[in-house]
């Protein structure tokens, strides 16, 4: 009930705060991107807020349950990609002065034909992106209401539907800024609360140890859905559907739908996917090959690292900084603030294997933060936390769920729209109606894929944006920005390869699921490691040999570098001039 | 050195055109920024990789690591989960830093 309450006023103001600032959102340029002047701090947590997603909030925490201390490197990875923004990115693009990846991909490339490969890959990258946060939202409002998975993807997909295509980016700045510091505080408070009611970690044996997690003293009812198959790691006694049943240890038992009664202190079995080792193997940051590999991790590190600048939900934001500086200030800021936040899903993900040993039977560990704080500390603190942890995930959803879908309906009303359709110049109301039609159809696609992906692990899927986007925007932007020899064949083809290769990658790991092992279950699980260089060279040996002339890289490279006050900073590329809105 | 390009046709004469055709430098000096600005982030590029990607391979070389714990947790889980965070701020903040020196430098051999 407090739950409720809480994701409620989280959503109503949200929606109010968007309503409110729709009134300021005059010009289609505001709904594009907001005014730019914007002070670094606004703009360094509204950056942070909006990338703060389910799979930051829900997934590392889930994946760090279920496949070992591993996934916390997706934390490391998540930040440290502001890092490499911040080195090569971020200063010369908003001195370029273009509004999207599309509008940039045209002006240094020169070449109109590139936008809509760019459109199409910015529409891949964030409704892979979009999906995950929609998963997130379906089980949130199921812990939440005990509602059916399918409610809180369609509410919570309506509702950033009329959000964005009322509100616009306007609105959405200070409450991205606001949501942040809902984020950080939801997932904090109860995390130090929780540390300190229990007096530290518990049960260090199942965690770091020779055990593995066990029911608790007053044993462990699990409810089950559908039938599971689960794996005993000990041997056990447990009652299903009130019958008494014995298992060996290492015991593949198929159970029926309905409950499952352990004892206190018996093994609890684990889905499949589940690490099955005892704490010792669950916590190695670092595995011994396979899966958990070191190849694995580093694919994971390269995707996050390098994919952040590619998102198109984030590099829009840059330009509300109104200078080169303001970006790299702004940057700076985010990995202070990340810093913070990142510090914490580890902590639900420790926690979560001894106190909520319930969810490895039904493998659902992405909703430990969720459920964790009521397991830990029963009564009415425990639902409190809950219901804290709860808003904060549902400010997650909201918040990156608009971004994505404001690129999308970006992309989808000037991009697609405005280049398979040509009809002249058209009236900005007829642009804010076409944007807002791209909202709408915009999240629908995802929400189907959301409905269909229930069973996957939201932090898996966030990464698979990440290796879509290092492997085709990354390498496009750090040789377009910093190599002048760089070609729109060029750049064309390695998008291409690195695309293609990064999505055969996934796709076949999602065929083979858990068959294949190993170093090809490494890089079908993450292929970054393998695509972003053939992305890379692709680019560059195509480049080299293309024979068709070069527009001058003099101006581009001013417009990219020259810094500002030396009057050169109002002189942007003729295409981004193409989209500014005459005012209403 | 190649030659100052023409100014664009039709369009009125900018700035950018004067410091590209009336300074015969500013191509070379602008030249040298984006290599000096290039050269910075590789050396900072060059820390935080080198920083970031030894640690996989030193906790994946040397497990006995596990047996120290720090604040509860052994000191592999420590050093993934904490001190990364504040390492990649202070080195953001010091490039930072430089860069905007690099620019400031720039501004002034254009300005005098």
């Amino acid at each position: 009930m407090i739950a409720i309450i809480a994701v409620s006023v989280v959503t109503i103001g949200t929606l109010g705060l968007g309503t409110w600032a729709v009134r300021f959102a005059r010009t289609t340029s505001d709904l594009f991107v907001a005014s730019r002047a914007i002070t670094p701090w606004w703009n360094a947590a509204a950056v942070s807020g909006e990338y703060l997603s389910a799979a930051s909030f829900l997934g590392i925490a889930g994946l760090a349950m279920k496949m070992g201390m591993d996934a916390i490197w997706l934390s490391v990875g998540f930040s440290a990609g502001y890092l490499t923004l911040l080195l090569f990115v971020a200063a010369p693009l908003r001195r370029f002065g273009s509004f999207t990846i599309s509008d940039f991909v045209e002006a240094r490339l020169g070449s109109p034909q590139m936008r809509l490969l760019a459109a199409a890959i910015v529409l891949g990258i964030a409704g892979f992106y979009l999906v995950p946060q929609l998963k997130g939202a379906g089980i949130t409002l199921r812990e939440v209401t005990g509602a059916p998975y399918w409610v809180g993807v369609v509410v919570v997909g309506a509702i950033v539907a009329v959000n964005v295509s009322l509100g616009g980016m306007r609105g959405i700045t200070y409450v991205q800024a606001v949501q942040f510091w809902i984020k950080t505080f939801a997932i904090a408070l109860p995390a130090c609360l929780l540390l300190i009611y229990l007096g530290g970690l518990p049960h260090k044996s199942a965690l770091f140890g020779a055990d593995v997690p066990r029911a608790p003293a007053d044993g462990l009812v699990v409810k089950l859905d559908s039938p599971r198959t689960v794996t005993f790691p000990r041997p056990t006694v447990f009652r299903e559907n009130g019958v008494l049943h014995r298992a060996r240890a290492g015991e593949k038992v198929e159970l029926a739908a309905g409950k499952l009664s352990l004892p206190a202190g018996a093994a609890v079995p684990l889905s499949s996917g589940v690490e099955r080792g005892p704490g010792v193997v669950w916590s190695r940051p670092v595995g011994h090959g396979g899966r958990d590999g070191p190849l694995f991790v580093y694919s994971l590190l390269i995707a996050t690292v390098l994919g952040t600048m590619g998102l198109p939900h984030i590099l829009v934001r840059f330009y509300t900084n109104p200078d080169g500086p303001a970006a790299r200030r702004t940057t700076v800021r985010v990995l202070g603030l990340l810093g913070l936040f990142y510090l914490f899903p580890t902590v639900y993900g420790l926690l979560g294997r001894v106190l909520a040993g319930g969810l490895y039977v039904t493998g659902e560990t992405d909703s430990v933060v969720l459920r964790l704080p009521h397991l830990a500390w029963p009564g009415v603190p425990g639902n409190l936390l809950s219901a804290l942890t709860a808003a904060g995930a549902f400010a997650a959803f909201l918040s990156t769920a608009s971004g994505l879908l404001v690129s999308i309906a970006g992309t989808l009303s000037y991009d697609v729209w405005g280049r398979v359709r040509r009809s002249g110049a058209i009236s900005a109301r007829a642009r804010r109606a076409r944007f807002r039609l791209g909202a709408v159809l915009g999240i629908i696609v995802p929400a189907l894929l959301a409905l269909a992906a229930g069973g996957l692990d939201i932090g898996l899927l966030v990464g698979w944006a990440f290796a879509l986007a290092a492997s085709t925007f990354c390498p496009m932007f750090l040789l377009g920005i910093w190599w002048s020899g760089l070609t729109a064949r060029g750049a064309a083809t390695g998008m291409i390869a690195g695309a293609t290769v990064a999505s055969v990658g996934i796709f076949a790991g999602l065929i083979a699921g858990d068959n294949v092992n190993g170093a090809l279950g490494a890089l079908l699980a993450q292929p970054a490691v393998v695509s972003v260089p053939i992305a890379f060279l692709t680019m560059t040996s195509v480049s080299l040999l293309d024979p068709s002339a070069r527009p001058d890289p003099e101006p581009l490279m001013l417009a990219l570098h020259a810094p500002e006050g030396l009057g050169l900073e109002q002189l942007e590329p003729a295409s981004a001039d193409s989209r500014d809105p005459a005012p209403v | 050195m190649s030659p100052p390009p023409p100014p664009a046709g039709g369009r009125r004469r900018t700035p950018r055109d004067e410091l590209a055709e009336a300074t015969a430098h500013g191509g070379l000096y602008l030249r040298r920024l984006v290599r000096a600005q290039l050269a910075l982030s590789l050396l900072a590029l060059v820390a935080f990789a080198g920083i970031l990607g030894s640690l996989p391979l030193l906790l994946f070389l040397a497990p006995g690591l596990r047996t120290i714990s720090v604040i509860g947790v052994p000191l592999p889980v420590f050093l993934v989960a904490v001190p990364l965070f504040p390492l990649f701020g202070a080195l953001g903040w010091l490039y930072q830093q430089r860069a905007d020196a690099l620019d400031d430098a720039f501004r002034d051999l254009v300005e005098r």
